[in-house]
């Protein structure tokens, strides 16, 4: 059972930070390529609190208040750069980060930091924990969707100028989206770091920013339900590929290459027009 | 029924099958390695090294007569991806012990898990202090990065030379190398002119190069692997610095001298494998891997066979039996490997001298052994 | 002297740096693609040529095969994996990017093995002494030569010809620009054929230099030649390589004197962040 615990345990994590960059890519519009950079803040911190003792629950908010602290001056310059340069830009933000970690001896350097224990949760009960904090997380999503903060980034995400134009504060709102955003990928991070026990700078990469894009893309951009299906499967995908070896990876870039370039909109978006064909069908007749 | 020496994809691809199907009668023993991704270079030869020490067990009867069978699994260097193959390993293959082929993250994270269900875990050529702290069930056969940087600090001092540069590789490896050369250097009065560090990823290291010229030091004492090591030695030398280059185990493999060409003659490396041993299991071992590959053995295909022996061998002391029997039948052997006699101490870490090999005519050959137990003492529980 | 020698070192790995990014430059100034998996074709130039190299015994036909075969794919790859996707969202056609880079990184490995490949006897080692003090290897020179060459033809075709003209065009409007009589089809071709067979040209430049070929060789350049054009204010053929020089001289200065703070990575987006801080329409845009 452990296994499929842990397995379980790891979907719901990659669940929360799919989630957690779906509402700043996909809601809000603006792409990010270092998005693992506040995976890395939240992890790092509650790393540190762990090993010094701060109980598990107190770590969590603390970890969500400083990636989003970061997040939000992170978000203060996507308003600096266009929409073309955020990108890169972003990415910047995850190399700078891996960069500083590196070197700084007292947060582990290369070595990382081994042994973070003290959840006192058995591995059912952290799973459930997680998952727990997933379906929080996607309700949160769907609300915020709905409400109007939702749709002023919906529109921002649509056409900025409009938005402009309809004396909307527009860095408000992409500012918010990132500290929401970025606080949620600290929750993730230090859940990680929990059911890891162990991280290093090399955990929060541009690989890691860009699986993370890819779980939203597949997903389908701005889709709950499809960016959580997307990254519940993604992230179990190597470990269910063991069978073919020498070729996993090989097979997990095609998929993704093929995936995006047939279904362009994600697998929601695949869902939807599926959805609505039946309907158009059944409408005619 | 199937051996060892099969292609990794046909070898995982019967064991996914025989998984559905229960009652074996086989002794089944783990293995995380990296076979894709940026670290499959040293996953490939870790993998083939694992394969040797199983067929040859098998070869000669295996143990009591059962056959055993290696569970190879990807883990792509990585700690995300070491978790579930280390949990997969212990429930679903039922692995009696496991052995690391891989880098030190990825170890590091699968040894709680190892620890936590009690199956032992032989540790190749990670070099994490941490993951033999994990527990008494891991084990590990190299010597840990600052031993061996302790190693290099006396090799400079024997070669009669005082001013150092260090160039440091940016990853665990490289920093605990330069932190054991940096503690033992003012025991044997070395002036550390300069430390510089480059990204595993760097093969063009002009400014590095152009700084250590300028520095002018009388010894270069670069952590590197082959893939770094042997662009850095080429480069070096092409720049007029004809300083000695002092580098580690990482060095060792054919590759290396087939990048630097003939600017890898002359470099040092301290090491475990000594190809001119008279050690008839160390030449065994390299008549073997040519033969079992076609390839020339290196540094980390002789760390894993040895771990894989060392796990096999304790197995053959319980018949089979994993568990605490098992950890205790390791801990308590002595082994004849290729990289030499170990025995593990209280920590489960070896002690072992330091071969110096030296290039050749293309070739490593020996150079000197440095034999310090005092120096070279890993760390221990007592020493805590 | 060491900073003089020291600036050499950034030219030279800013040459190598502007290589790559050119092609690079020329898709997204077309078609606003951030194409990681043009690096895939730096790594594949790199086994052509001394695949080719090896065989042969002759590095222009190394040269020749690598830049020709490379050229080829990428035409191949714009085809059939970006103009089905240029009308959707430019993240669509990034991701099909990364994910075919990560599949073409495994090919590699795949078929040439993990653990690189080396040329027998490499060519262009001897050693040059410049201006009495400055050691070079005589293919760091060309390496420099070469780039700086090939730039100032691109720059000159492109602003001197009708075909640079009509690649212009494209760029700042595309429909006009058909309407004129201009062939889309033709012009993005042709871009995806130059730049991938440009990053090939740097990936034999680069298997020169370190004498080793690596399935992951590609995964530097992937993201920093995107650092490099934003840089370079995007699509300007001068501002890429101005950008591409300044990237390499201060990555150069900044390991040896930065090292202890930051890693090479961290110093190029360090500097990367700043600039779009104080320019956020790049080094070198003139808008």
């Amino acid at each position: 059972m452990n296994y499929e615990i842990s397995l379980m345990t790891t979907m719901a994590i990659s669940v929360l930070f799919a989630l957690s960059l779906n509402l700043i890519t996909g809601f809000c519009g603006q792409i990010s390529l270092g998005h693992a950079a506040f995976l890395g803040v939240g992890a790092y911190l509650a790393a540190m609190l762990a090993k010094a003792g701060v109980p598990f629950l107190a770590t969590l908010p603390l970890a969500m208040l400083l990636a989003g602290a970061v997040g939000t001056v992170v978000g203060l310059t996507s308003l600096r750069v266009r929409a073309d340069f955020l990108a890169i830009t972003t990415m910047g933000v995850g190399f700078l980060f891996v960069g500083i970690v590196r070197q700084r001896e007292w947060l582990g350097g290369e070595l990382g930091i081994a042994g973070i224990t003290g959840s006192n949760m058995s591995k059912l009960g952290f799973m459930l924990f997680t998952v727990l904090c997933a379906i929080l997380v996607m309700a949160l999503c769907v609300y915020l969707r709905r409400s109007w903060m939702g749709r002023v980034f919906n529109g921002i995400a649509e056409d900025e100028d409009t938005m402009r134009v309809l004396g909307i504060n527009v860095p408000r709102y992409k500012l918010a989206a990132f500290a929401i955003g970025t606080a949620l990928a600290g929750l993730t991070g230090a859940l990680y770091a929990y059911h890891f026990q162990y991280i290093g700078p090399d955990s929060f990469g541009f690989v890691e920013s860009i699986t993370v894009l890819s779980m939203v893309v597949v997903g389908g951009i701005g889709s709950v339900v499809g960016v959580t299906v997307a990254a519940a499967l993604l992230s179990a995908l190597p470990a269910w590929f063991q069978f073919i070896g020498d070729y996993k990876l090989l097979v997990y870039g095609s998929l993704l290459f093929l995936m995006i370039r047939f279904v362009p909109d994600g697998m929601a978006g695949l869902v939807r027009r599926h959805l609505f064909k039946r309907r158009a069908e059944g409408g005619s007749k | 029924m199937k051996t060892a020496v099969l292609r990794p994809l046909v070898c995982s691809a019967a064991i996914f099958a025989l998984a559905a199907t229960p009652a074996l009668a086989e002794i089944k023993i783990g293995l995380n390695v990296p076979i894709t991704g940026f670290a499959a270079a040293d996953g490939k030869s870790a993998l083939e090294g694992a394969k040797l020490a199983v067929a040859k067990a098998n070869e000669a009867g295996g143990i009591n007569g059962e056959k055993l069978e290696l569970v190879v699994y990807d883990d792509q260097a990585s700690p995300k991806e070491a978790v579930p193959v280390a949990t997969k390993l212990i429930e679903k293959d039922k692995v009696v012990g496991a052995v690391s082929g891989s880098y030190s993250g990825s170890t590091r994270a699968a040894a709680g898990i190892f620890q936590q269900a009690g199956v032992p875990y032989v540790v190749s050529y990670a070099i994490h202090p941490d993951i033999t702290l994990a527990g008494d069930y891991m084990f590990r056969v190299s010597a840990m990065g600052e031993v061996q940087g302790r190693g290099g600090a006396k090799l400079v001092s024997n070669l009669g030379k005082k001013r150092v540069v260090l160039l440091t590789m940016k990853n665990d490896f490289g920093q605990a190398l330069a932190a054991g050369f940096k503690e033992a250097a003012p025991k044997f009065a070395l002036d550390i002119v300069a430390e510089y560090e480059y990204a595993l990823q760097d093969r063009q290291f002009g400014p590095l190069v152009a700084k250590v010229k300028a520095d002018n030091p009388e010894v270069i004492y670069a952590s590197g692997y082959y893939f770094t090591a042997g662009p850095l030695v080429s480069q070096l030398r092409a720049a007029g610095i004809t300083a000695p280059v002092i580098g580690q185990e990482g060095y060792d493999s054919d590759k290396f001298m087939e990048i630097a060409g003939d600017a890898a003659e002359g470099t040092l490396l301290t090491t475990s494998l000594d190809r001119d041993s008279e050690s008839p299991v160390t030449q065994a071992f390299i008549a073997d891997f040519k033969k079992a590959t076609g390839i020339g053995t290196d540094m980390v295909a002789a760390s894993t066979y040895t771990a894989a022996y060392v796990l096999i061998d304790g197995l053959k002391k319980t018949g089979g039996k994993g568990g605490a029997a098992l950890r205790d039948a390791i801990a308590g052997g002595s082994y004849e490997t290729p990289i030499g006699k170990l025995s593990f101490n209280d920590l489960h870490e070896v002690s072992k001298d330091i071969q110096v090999q030296v290039v050749k005519d293309k070739a490593f050959r020996r150079h000197s052994v440095i034999h310090d137990p005092v120096l070279l003492a890993p760390p221990s529980k007592s020493g805590k | 002297m060491l900073l003089v020698e020291l600036f050499t070192q950034g030219l030279v790995q800013g040459s190598i740096y502007a290589l790559i990014a050119l092609g690079l430059t020329l898709v997204y100034g077309l078609l606003r693609i951030l194409h990681v998996a043009h690096a895939a074709f730096f790594t594949l130039g790199a086994y052509v040529g001394i695949l080719v190299c090896n065989a042969s015994g002759s590095l222009i036909l190394g040269f020749a095969a690598a830049m020709a075969i490379a050229g080829c794919a990428g035409v191949i790859t714009y085809r059939l994996a970006y103009q089905p996707l240029l009308d959707k969202p430019p993240f669509v056609a990034l991701i099909a990017s990364i994910g075919l880079y990560i599949a073409s990184e495994e090919a590699f490995r795949v078929f040439f093995g993990a653990q690189g490949i080396s040329f027998v006897d490499p060519p262009l080692q001897q050693q040059l002494l410049l201006f009495g003090t400055i050691r070079l290897k005589m293919a760091e020179l060309l390496v420099m030569i070469g780039s700086l060459a090939i730039i100032f033809v691109l720059s000159r075709l492109q602003n001197g010809t009708r075909l640079g003209l009509a690649c212009q065009a494209t760029v700042s409007d595309p429909q006009m620009a058909e309407s004129f009589g201009i062939s889309l089809r033709l012009v993005r071709d042709l871009n995806f054929f130059v730049g991938s067979a440009l990053a090939a040209f740097a990936g034999v430049w680069v298997a020169l230099l370190n004498n080793l070929v690596e399935p992951t060789m590609g995964s530097v350049p992937s993201y920093k030649a995107l650092a490099i054009i934003v840089l370079g204010g995007l699509g300007s053929v001068r501002g890429t390589l101005a950008a591409a020089l300044v990237l390499g001289v201060v990555e150069a200065y900044g390991t040896i004197y930065l090292g202890k703070l930051l890693d090479r990575n961290a110093i190029a987006f360090a500097f990367l962040i700043l600039v779009l801080m104080v320019r956020p329409q790049g080094l070198f845009s003139r808008r």
